[in-house]
């Protein structure tokens, strides 16, 4: 009997505390600046070492160079496409720990729901386009040492 | 016409609000008794440990998340870990420290995912919700931490990717003391309550041979009275530097691993506390490891304390980049072989009750 | 309602009478819809929650929408299932509920019937639902919804035993059957509610009155986790709709006899309160009583049903027999 009672009293003072729940769509969900959400894909850095597509676990990367059209330039290959398959990528954030340059990053957006599977098949422009929200930290910091010295 | 009673057949799952994920039971009833159980399973599996063997080490670190995606932690530390001792790479301070809180933090989420569930099987509403408010601050932790709330690709071989942000630790404090009081509040709320005891109380009884012979670990293992915990007996990471109890059962019964967790709860946050307390404030979170991860040739079983019982990596590798084999001893599909063996005899909701207190994940049964 | 009752029947009375029958039907309809609403609200409040909010402001129209939801689905009656009886459960199981409103005085003025059986009246109908959810478990031709019925029409059974037997130690006391009488021999102040000397009757009621409603701890006819809907799981659109109503009217129901019987019905707790209307006064008790029930399926894990019918039969039937026994012995030394 006192058991009962005492669960009784329980959500009782459950019932006058505050609530937890997020007012989400209505207002935005802010994530920290580590969240792994959709990559956002900057062209003019890439320097098409293929470390992301040969790094990803699920193949979800395809990514074709060409020759760099500026004779005077260093790079020797500027990137001609590059897409992500929405299906299959997991957003484990493996590509932007390998890349070198910081060309493809994270961002802290997630919404991607569509109304069909085409649309999850995310091109260049669509990835270079998506940068709001950018992740700042994109390279984890060996040391604490370091970034204390360095600051992240 | 003449009356006959007849056995019933009856199909519990794949697609049922208890069965935890995927899980097809065949019943066969007599009225409301069990006479045979036989659960069908597979229905998640994804081949991760064919996967694995075209995949370089860190690139299965994702995929160990997702096995058992409730205690994600533990499981990419049994690979990272494994992968370490078969390379002899030295792990620093820091990153153990860092490790230890992760996984102590994660096991008492997924105890929380098993609370909330278990009761909410047995018809309490309302501790589900509790235990998901408190496993929100949990997984905003991990958040921070990590970048994701559920599947972490946290562990590398050799440390953690990421170093604390600033202030997690004193957060981690607090929370540390507000869920000690959190988890009173529970026991107030249900492990008192004279309807919730009757229902597990003396149901499922394992004794300590037959534990034995399944194969059991974790708290079913301990509720047959055997003291048997990783941690303890055979340490790894840095667990012998801190000082915490096993609790053990008597009567194995559903009610005793109930118990069980519950006390784990207390003491992984007695763990937690002192991890906190001793964690260095600075360090490096990634030890020494070569370019390419390539384990010498050879094979290699290692294994760890998960919140559902002892979780394993058998690695077999030819000296290569992808391993020969890979294969994980998962909790989950060991204990559920006990399933047939507790319900002949029971009553329906009976089944419930037991199914809850064995705690599987289906990710893990099927692979 | 008392003039009308003395005057013999005419063209006018039966007019009055059918009208106000129709009012308490559109007026318990539209209370059911805000039950279940303030229901979702209350549990949920109760779970670190805010329950529905986003249809209609403060999710008011929340319930609106369901009943709408399911007034549009597609009527499907199963091809094996026994097509008459499939359709003649739900009314079977709804109309009594309504049909026991009857007898629940709501305040000096505003009753229905004058039933010198008035209790027994109450509990002879409500006993009608078991059959249309046996039959719904029968007509079915679906194992779960079978096991479902039967373990309902066994909680049920058995658990009119002890809530009769409770109202009994009342009926002692007040003399008669009559829930109006009831009512009318508990006026003063709070201490003359039946709920004092009757504790252990009111306790024995309060437990029965819960595994009659079938709402948790006792809920094992439609243990979702368990039995997946039980006795109604075959019943999609608006049938489904019939049983759901079948429950939240005999909630206001049972609610409103608890009040009746135990709490003192219309009567104010102390005198000098009695410029606030009886109705008013009614309706506080009769929220409570439901509010409790919210509470209570907040709380509680459910029992099995061999526990159920252990306790039913071997505990609450000794319970509210010892409790008839002290009130007779007490009758005969006070009067």
């Amino acid at each position: 009997m006192k058991g009962l009672v005492k669960g009784l009293g329980v959500s009782l003072k459950t019932l006058v505390s505050k609530k937890v729940t997020y007012r989400y769509p209505d207002e935005p969900l802010k994530m920290p600046d580590r969240f792994r959400g959709i990559q956002h894909f900057d062209p003019e850095k890439c320097i098409v070492c293929n470390q992301c597509a040969r790094i990803c676990p699920t193949a979800c990367i395809t990514l074709t160079g060409k020759r760099n059209p500026d004779p005077e330039s260093k790079q020797k290959l500027v990137i001609d496409t590059y897409d992500i398959n929405f299906e299959l990528c997991i957003l484990c954030d493996l590509c932007t720990e390998v890349c070198p340059t910081e060309a493809i990053v994270m961002t802290n957006n997630f919404e991607l729901a569509a109304y069909s599977r085409d649309e999850l098949f995310k091109d260049m422009a669509w990835l270079a386009a998506n940068n709001t929200n950018v992740r700042k930290e994109n390279h984890p910091v060996k040391t604490a040492a370091k970034a204390a010295g360095g600051g992240a | 016409m003449t009356v006959r009673t007849e056995e019933l057949v009856l199909n519990v799952g794949p697609q049922h609000p208890s069965t935890h994920g995927v899980l097809r039971l065949i019943l066969h009833l007599d009225g409301e008794v069990i006479t045979r159980a036989e659960p069908v399973i597979g229905y998640l599996h994804r081949g991760t440990e064919k996967l694995a063997e075209s995949l370089n080490y860190t690139q299965i670190i994702p995929y160990t998340d997702r096995m058992d995606y409730v205690s994600a932690m533990t499981n990419n530390y049994v690979l990272c870990h494994t992968v370490e001792t078969a390379m002899g790479i030295q792990v620093p301070e820091r990153a153990e420290y860092i490790r230890v809180i992760c996984m102590e933090l994660q096991r008492i989420a997924s105890h929380l995912v098993w609370w909330g569930t278990f009761l909410l099987d047995l018809g309490a509403l309302s501790p589900f919700l509790y235990a998901f408010k408190d496993r929100e601050t949990i997984l905003d932790f991990f958040n921070e931490l990590t970048g994701a709330r559920m599947t972490y690709n946290y562990m590398r071989v050799g440390g953690v990717k990421w170093d604390v942000p600033d202030g997690w630790i004193e957060k981690l404090k607090d929370f540390v003391q507000y869920m000690k009081k959190r988890v009173n509040e529970y026991e107030a709320l249900v492990s008192g309550n004279e309807i919730f005891l009757h229902r597990v109380r003396g149901i499922g009884v394992i004794d300590a041979k037959t534990a034995l012979e399944y194969g059991l670990s974790g708290p079913a293992l301990r509720s047959a009275g055997i003291k048997w915990d990783l941690r303890r007996d055979e340490p790894y990471s840095i667990y012998d530097r801190f000082d915490f109890d096993i609790p053990v059962g008597k009567n194995g019964d559903c009610l005793d691993r109930y118990q069980i967790r519950i006390e784990e709860i207390r003491q992984s946050l007695r763990i937690l506390e002192q991890a906190l307390a001793q964690f260095p404030p600075d360090g490096d979170i990634m030890g020494k490891v070569p370019r390419v991860i390539r384990p010498p040739e050879g094979e290699l079983y290692v294994r760890i304390e998960s919140p559902r019982g002892e979780i394993g990596c058998h690695l077999v590798s030819k000296g290569k980049q992808e391993p020969y084999r890979l294969k994980f001893r998962r909790p989950s599909f060991w204990n559920l072989q006990i399933l047939p063996k507790l319900l002949v005899g029971q009553p329906m909701s009976n089944l419930i009750a037991i199914l809850g207190a064995v705690d599987i994940i289906l990710g893990e049964v099927d692979g | 309602m008392t003039r009308f009752m003395e005057q013999p029947l005419g063209w006018g009375n039966f007019l009055v009478f059918a009208a106000s029958a129709v009012a308490l039907l559109a007026v318990v309809l539209f209370a059911v819809v805000y039950l279940i609403y303030f229901e979702r609200k209350f549990i949920g409040w109760m779970q670190y929650r805010v329950g529905p909010n986003r249809v209609g402001p403060f999710g008011l129209l929340q319930t609106v929408a369901d009943v709408a939801k399911l007034l549009l689905k597609e009527d499907i009656i199963p091809k094996r299932a026994d097509r008459d009886l499939y359709i003649l459960a739900p009314v079977l199981a709804y109309f009594p509920s309504f049909t026991v409103l009857a007898v629940i005085p709501y305040s000096e003025e505003i009753y229905f019937t004058n039933l010198n059986a008035g209790v027994l009246y109450y509990i002879a109908v409500s006993g009608l639902t078991i059959i249309g959810v046996v039959i719904a478990g029968w007509a079915s031709n679906n194992s779960y919804s079978l096991l479902g019925a039967m373990r309902s029409g066994a909680q049920m059974i058995s658990y009119e035993i002890p809530l009769v037997m409770s109202i009994l130690g009342t009926v002692l006391i007040s003399g008669s059957m009559n829930i109006r009488t009831i009512v009318l021999e508990q006026d003063g102040w709070f201490w003359n509610w039946n709920i004092f000397p009757q504790f252990i009757g009111f306790l024995v009621f309060v437990v029965a009155a819960v595994a009659e409603l079938a709402r948790t701890p006792f809920d094992l006819p439609e243990a979702e986790n368990e039995l997946v809907a039980g006795y109604h799981v075959e019943y999609t659109g608006f049938r489904f709709a019939f049983f759901m109503l079948t429950e939240y009217v005999y909630m206001i129901a049972m609610s409103g006899l608890a009040t009746a019987i135990f709490l003192g019905g219309w009567h104010a707790p102390a005198p000098f309160l009695d410029f606030i209307p009886g109705l008013v006064w009614f309706l506080i008790k009769w929220a409570f009583c439901v509010f409790f029930l919210y509470w209570v399926r907040a709380t509680m894990p459910r029992v099995r049903i061999d526990q159920l019918m252990t306790f039913g039969w071997k505990y609450l039937i000794p319970l509210s027999l010892v409790n008839i026994f002290l009130t007779a012995i007490f009758m005969e030394i006070v009067r």
